[in-house]
């Protein structure tokens, strides 16, 4: 049984338009304009219970959109939802008892005071009885590392330490769905390693249900089997996130730093992005990476490498120009 | 309902707590509210220690009126005022998101997560004056007056929150409402200086029944004095309900509109 379903989604919003100016300004005084924007357009999606799934897409795709309206906070202009059985907008508590939702750019702790403080209202919140709010508590912070924090004052941790806690608040009901909205934004190398760690437990070892939307191509990869690639609203892509990656991410991006001013050279087949004296980054087929990176390390002597894959709206654009088959 | 309770006492702790943090500002709110206090007073006294009578009522009376208004102003601060005076800033900022998706009336929690314990004197001295003008109106005042004026006073003190609520809930539909609440503000000082008994014509119907401003001190006063008639009584029962249930609808139709913000 499905534990999310959606059928024919679709979200639209009105948005005021005017004309530019204060002559428009005026106008739009007297008369209003609005145009009709389509954040989710005819939007099918299930996910089975213990399925970790990642929603792909560039800004402004209406990933976000999608996860407001499966955890009501939008209701959908037509179609169909629905979430662990319920009608999510309806806002009903024995909805809201048995999902979590962390969004990456709005923080639920309380800044002033300490984890502990925010993780006590959350108790009182979802109900959770003491022995489960302590074995919770004590696994999470465990898992994490960050017990000796939870007397410290929200607003002295750092970016890393705070999105623990948050993920660690966000499960200590116990969610049979979590909703991650961009959990590892901003987050330095480590610390989006650690999250990714622990997230691929709780959705193995607790059974949660995970989607997960990120702008991270290597958050998707690493830890979810399956991919839902969104962009102006439309599905493009729902499958393995391997053959969507094998099929689409088909370049690298190399970016070369020099100690000093050097007039460099593209291997074929290179798309500079960004040049200076002291900078070059390019984009390379996959294929022919491993060479290009050796005809440079053999050319010149480079301060720092750094080869990345490619970002996420490079290969949406790709899908979408393939029509989004494989 | 046991568990609203417990939820509102840990809302109320952890406000405490989080204002305990900052010590100047958790001592110093009780002095800025009493002081301000005070200045009312003052400004009362320069005006009112010239006329004998305002619209019939006399200076007791007209003690009792202020106090009356500081403990419903006061109690809105105490309790509420701080946390849905953000309301706004959360329905345009997207804030509200987080409010929307746990497990409790997100009304309840916005009400009661920003109580302001540096109002708490104020209703001390607010029943001062009261008390003051009660002596000077020679009113006998006897323990059913003083449960009958509680109960209103409390009473008004609702219908304070609930156009309060009415004026926060406006961004859901539009915008820009900072000019309509400067506007509230304007009337609800207009209204803290003059009693609703004077009001006449458009400004009647203005204060009585569009923003019963005009109803929320007077009526509690007219209760301590003897001057409330049971049809007074009455409409003020009424427009309580009436504005109570209309403020939790439109906080509800509010919510069906709620659009997020982009993030």
């Amino acid at each position: 049984m499905n534990i999310i379903h959606t059928s024919h989604l679709t979200k639209t919003f009105r948005r005021f338009v005017k004309d530019p100016g204060l002559r428009g300004s005026v106008k739009s005084l007297l008369k209003r304009k609005y145009t009709d924007k389509t954040a989710v357009d005819d939007f099918d999606l299930s996910v089975e219970p213990g399925e970790f799934v990642g929603l792909i897409g560039p800004n402004g795709a209406g990933k976000t959109t999608l996860v407001k309206m499966l955890t009501g906070i939008v209701a959908p202009s037509s179609g169909e939802i629905s979430v662990l059985g319920y009608f999510p907008n309806k806002l009903e508590n024995a909805f809201k008892m048995q999902y979590a939702v962390v969004m990456g750019q709005k923080s639920q702790l309380f800044f002033e005071l300490t984890p502990a403080d925010t993780f006590r209202l959350f108790k009182e919140l979802y109900r959770i009885p003491d022995g489960d709010y302590k074995r919770n508590v004590g696994y999470f912070t465990e898992l994490f590392g960050v017990s000796e924090f939870m007397d410290v004052q929200v607003r002295t941790l750092s970016l890393g330490e705070r999105m623990k806690m948050e993920l660690i608040t966000a499960l200590l009901h116990n969610p049979g769905v979590l909703f991650l909205d961009e959990p590892t934004i901003g987050l330095d190398a480590a610390a989006q390693r650690q999250i990714r760690a622990f997230l691929r437990e709780v959705n193995t070892q607790k059974g949660t249900t995970i989607l997960l939307t990120s702008h991270y191509m290597e958050d998707v990869r690493s830890l979810c089997p399956r991919s839902v690639v969104i962009n102006g609203g439309k599905k493009l892509y729902d499958g393995s996130t391997e053959s969507l990656f094998d099929a689409y991410q088909t370049h690298k991006k190399i970016t070369v730093a020099f100690d000093r001013e050097t007039v460099f050279e593209a291997p074929p087949n290179a798309e500079i992005l960004e040049r200076n004296p002291y900078k070059v980054t390019f984009m390379i087929p996959k294929a022919e990476s491993g060479a290009a990176l050796s005809s440079v390390m053999s050319r010149y002597t480079p301060s720092d490498v750094a080869v990345e894959e490619e970002d996420i709206g490079a290969v949406v654009e790709r899908i979408y120009a393939g029509g989004g088959a494989l | 309902m046991i568990a609203n309770l417990k939820f509102i006492a840990l809302l109320i702790k952890l406000k405490l707590s989080h204002m305990m943090v900052f010590r100047l500002s958790f001592f110093g709110a009780f002095f800025s509210d009493a002081a301000l206090f005070v200045m009312q007073l003052a400004a009362f006294q320069a005006i009112y220690g010239q006329v004998d009578a305002i619209g019939g009522w006399s200076r007791g009376q007209m003690l009792i009126f202020i106090g009356t208004f500081s403990m419903i102003n006061g109690l809105s601060m105490l309790i509420c005022f701080f946390g849905i005076v953000n309301i706004p800033d959360k329905i345009r900022g997207g804030d509200l998101d987080l409010y929307l998706t746990k497990p409790v009336n997100p009304l309840l929690r916005l009400t009661f997560e920003n109580i302001n314990l540096g109002s708490a004197p104020l209703l001390f001295l607010s029943g001062g004056i009261v008390a003051h003008g009660a002596a000077v109106e020679g009113a006998a005042v006897t323990m059913p007056l003083i449960l009958a004026y509680s109960a209103l006073t409390l009473l008004m003190a609702l219908l304070y929150y609930d156009i309060d609520l009415i004026m926060r809930t406006l961004p859901f539909f539009f915008i820009g409402t900072n000019a309509i609440n400067r506007m509230t503000d304007a009337l609800v000082i207009l209204n803290f200086r003059v009693p609703g008994v004077i009001y006449k014509g458009v400004f009647k119907v203005l204060f009585w029944f569009v923003l019963p401003y005009g109803v929320m001190a007077t009526v509690p006063t007219q209760a301590l004095t003897g001057a409330l008639t049971p049809l007074g009584l009455l409409y003020a029962l009424g427009i309580v309900a009436l504005f109570t249930a209309f403020a939790l609808r439109f906080w509800r139709f509010g919510l069906s509109r709620y659009k997020s913000a982009s993030s």
